[in-house]
């Protein structure tokens, strides 16, 4: 129990996914100009973390480890990634149009975005059990929706401010991203695993 | 003259630069970036793998059904990134121990399913060879511009993790440590893409 | 239907196709890699000990001692390779010994700690300061080891691990025997001892009626307390219970641990060598 407290502590703040780690980048910067699509995202990320997290290390587990193609990981895992997201575009136009609406643009964004494979490997990689691992994916992308929803208030209020040309659109939003960033920093140390 | 295949190396070095103006693949250009032999790795090791899937891809662009063109690609990109990470760990262990999880992550690259897509899947196979060069150059030099300018401010060094480091300005210089870390690492990418715009705007270039 | 079918032949093939040059080029690397992290690990211990003729490995605890012999099957030495939590995580090291107990050598595998801070701990100055070291030498805080400005959580707990790393080697693997207190010779009453913590003494009170140990007490120290309450009723309970000072000491604050346990052996010494009772005095 202790060291899931610890894993949510430390994915959501201490190592933060996008502001310490560099995953998710594309989306971060990409999707972080309104309120409404970062949180869209922010769900459709969370979602789909925990499940590609969920299958990857089911499918490492019991099938890649005992038989020893740990060479094939990323091939698999990659795969396993793109077949969730799909299927999870499929079964929620079914089930929610008015869901699919909002999300649905985002998804297959999802398949490209390097957190998802990044979780799925750190998970086999730090050895966590299957609980363990599925706590987590969503830390993990608990995180990630985190510094996603500050970068959009953010950028909000930003479209307000006078900023010199050339630095307005990404590069702002990247230097907005390092102060952020630096305050995280102010987490490090308090907790590791 | 093979003129479109020069044009093609220069429109990825410096028109679709990946980095500056496309804006792609800015996962590694922030987390590997702290030395230069890093940088320099990580480029090649992309490259390596854009050049041979957009060779590939396009020399199977014929046979590869539409419906299905996305996870044929995805499976020809991650055969190529396992094989280079293969190739890493027999034959560079130190560069492999410092890229770390962000080889398996050059699969999910948006640079290189981007190109797949974009160019590979539709132009014959020379073109998409050097186009792969041109952008794989173009990466390559925009991550060793970054990490020089973070391993020379962050941490006072030049080819820091090689036999050839040197300290820069003598044992007793503190960096400015900022840029070594993660919070630098935004802001000098902030600075210079803003840098990089103020620059194209002045040539008027497209 | 012949439409699915040519789908699934085109995804079959590619699959096949990748797994099979995979498949080649995993039997042809694997190898490779394989014996060159033989190599480098030997390599890494022949640095320490150019005599290396022979290892025997042994494991204990998540921590490996490479038992080194020399071509006439002599114990030269010991390398360990121990974790230590630091700041921003593990500190995974080696440290090597010789057959007299002497630090010869020590290197850092790897670590999480703050580049140009903690990372100071990998410097040949820092580490220079453990060379020529043996068991016997206290290795504490401010007597003849020191920690550096800025970074005394990395460099302090560095410190500590190597002091229990040696000790370890030289009780497990060396036969050098440690000094066993015989608890139940000790008179009754209640002494006073000072032990090494994490960045400064701990002192404690330790009450023997009939030979055991019936109370230990902390009176002062200097601990974290999220790492202190770690070690503390809980290293006390244990002594108590096994009435024994060779109890595990592997907790969340190791240093903090041993350094009540450095106490209390340092309290039942002085009682045994007719020391000072203190019952009931206030600390200060």
């Amino acid at each position: 129990m202790e060291k899931l407290l610890s894993i949510i502590f430390i994915y959501i703040l201490v190592d933060n996914f996008v502001l310490q780690r560099f995953f998710g980048i594309c989306p971060f910067v990409g999707v972080s100009r309104k309120m409404e699509t970062a949180v869209g995202m922010s769900m459709a990320v969370v979602f789909v973390m925990a499940l590609a997290t969920l299958a990857t290390w089911l499918v490492y587990t019991y099938v890649l480890d005992p038989l020893g193609l740990h060479y094939l990981q990323i091939v698999a895992f990659i795969l396993i990634i793109a077949a969730l997201v799909q299927l999870v575009e499929t079964v929620l136009r079914k089930i929610s149009p008015t869901l699919y609406q909002g999300l649905g643009i985002f998804l297959p964004l999802i398949t490209t975005n390097c957190a998802v494979l990044a979780v799925a490997l750190l998970a086999v990689q730090e050895e966590f059990t299957l609980v363990e691992a599925v706590v987590f994916g969503i830390a993990a992308a608990i995180g990630f929706s985190l510094a996603l929803l500050i970068m959009a208030g953010i950028r909000e209020r930003l479209e307000f401010a006078k900023i010199p040309r050339p630095l307005q659109g990404t590069a702002i939003t990247l230097i907005t991203a390092g102060i952020l960033s630096l305050a995280f920093m102010g987490f490090k140390g308090m907790l590791s695993l | 003259m093979n003129n479109i295949y020069l044009r093609d190396i220069f429109r990825g070095i410096v028109t679709d630069n990946p980095t500056f103006r496309l804006v792609l693949g800015m996962c590694p250009v922030l987390a590997i970036t702290t030395f230069m032999i890093n940088g320099l790795g990580m480029g090649v090791a992309t490259a390596a793998v854009l050049i041979c899937s957009n060779v590939v891809i396009s020399s199977l662009r014929r046979f590869i059904p539409e419906q299905v063109r996305i996870p044929c690609f995805i499976v020809i990109i991650a055969s190529f990134v396992t094989i280079i990470e293969m190739l890493l760990k027999a034959f560079q262990p130190n560069l492999y121990e410092a890229l770390g999880v962000f080889i398996p992550l050059i699969v999910v690259n948006c640079i290189i399913l981007g190109r797949a897509e974009a160019f590979a899947s539709k132009q014959p196979v020379l073109r998409s060879l050097f186009d792969g060069i041109g952008i794989g150059l173009g990466f390559t030099i925009a991550l060793l511009i970054i990490s020089t300018l973070r391993e020379v401010i962050g941490s006072g060094t030049i080819l820091a993790e090689t036999a050839a480091v040197t300290q820069l300005f003598g044992p007793n210089f503190e960096p400015m440590r900022l840029f070594a870390l993660p919070p630098g690492a935004f802001i000098l990418l902030g600075l210079l893409l803003g840098g990089m715009n103020f620059i194209f705007k002045r040539l008027n270039v497209k | 239907m012949r439409n699915i079918l040519r789908l699934a032949l085109t995804l079959a093939v590619v699959g096949i196709v990748s797994g099979a040059l995979l498949t080649a080029v995993h039997n042809w690397t694997a190898p490779i890699i394989a014996a060159r992290e033989a190599e480098d690990y030997m390599k890494a211990l022949r640095e320490f000990f150019p005599a290396l003729s022979d290892v025997k490995t042994e494991e204990a605890e998540g921590e490996k001692y490479d038992l080194i012999y020399d071509a006439s099957g002599n114990l030269i030495g010991v390398v360990a390779t121990a974790q230590q939590q630091g700041y921003g995580g593990l500190i995974t090291f080696n440290l090597a010994v010789d057959s007299a107990g002497k630090i010869i050598g020590m290197r850092v595998i790897s670590h999480a700690e703050t580049p140009g801070i903690g990372d100071v701990v990998t410097t040949p100055d820092f580490q220079g300061q453990f060379i020529g070291k043996t068991f016997e030498d206290p290795i504490e805080i401010g007597t003849d080891v020191h920690t550096v400005s800025g970074a005394t959580v990395s460099t302090s707990a560095m410190i500590g691990a190597v002091r229990r790393t040696l000790e370890t080697i030289a009780y497990s693997y060396l036969s050098f025997e440690e000094e066993v207190i015989d608890i139940t010779a000790v008179p009754d009453g209640t002494y006073r001892g000072t032990g090494r913590g994490a960045f400064d003494n701990i002192t404690v009170e330790v009450t023997v009626e009939g030979g055991i140990i019936t109370e230990i007490k902390v009176v002062a120290q200097s601990e974290t307390p999220t790492y202190f309450a770690e070690s503390y009723p809980l290293i006390p309970e244990r002594i108590m219970a096994e009435q024994s000072l060779d109890i595990d000491t592997k907790t969340g604050a190791t240093m903090s641990a041993e350094g009540i346990v450095a106490a209390v052996r340092d309290a039942l010494q002085k009682a045994l060598e007719g020391g000072d009772e203190t019952g009931g005095e206030t600390d200060e």
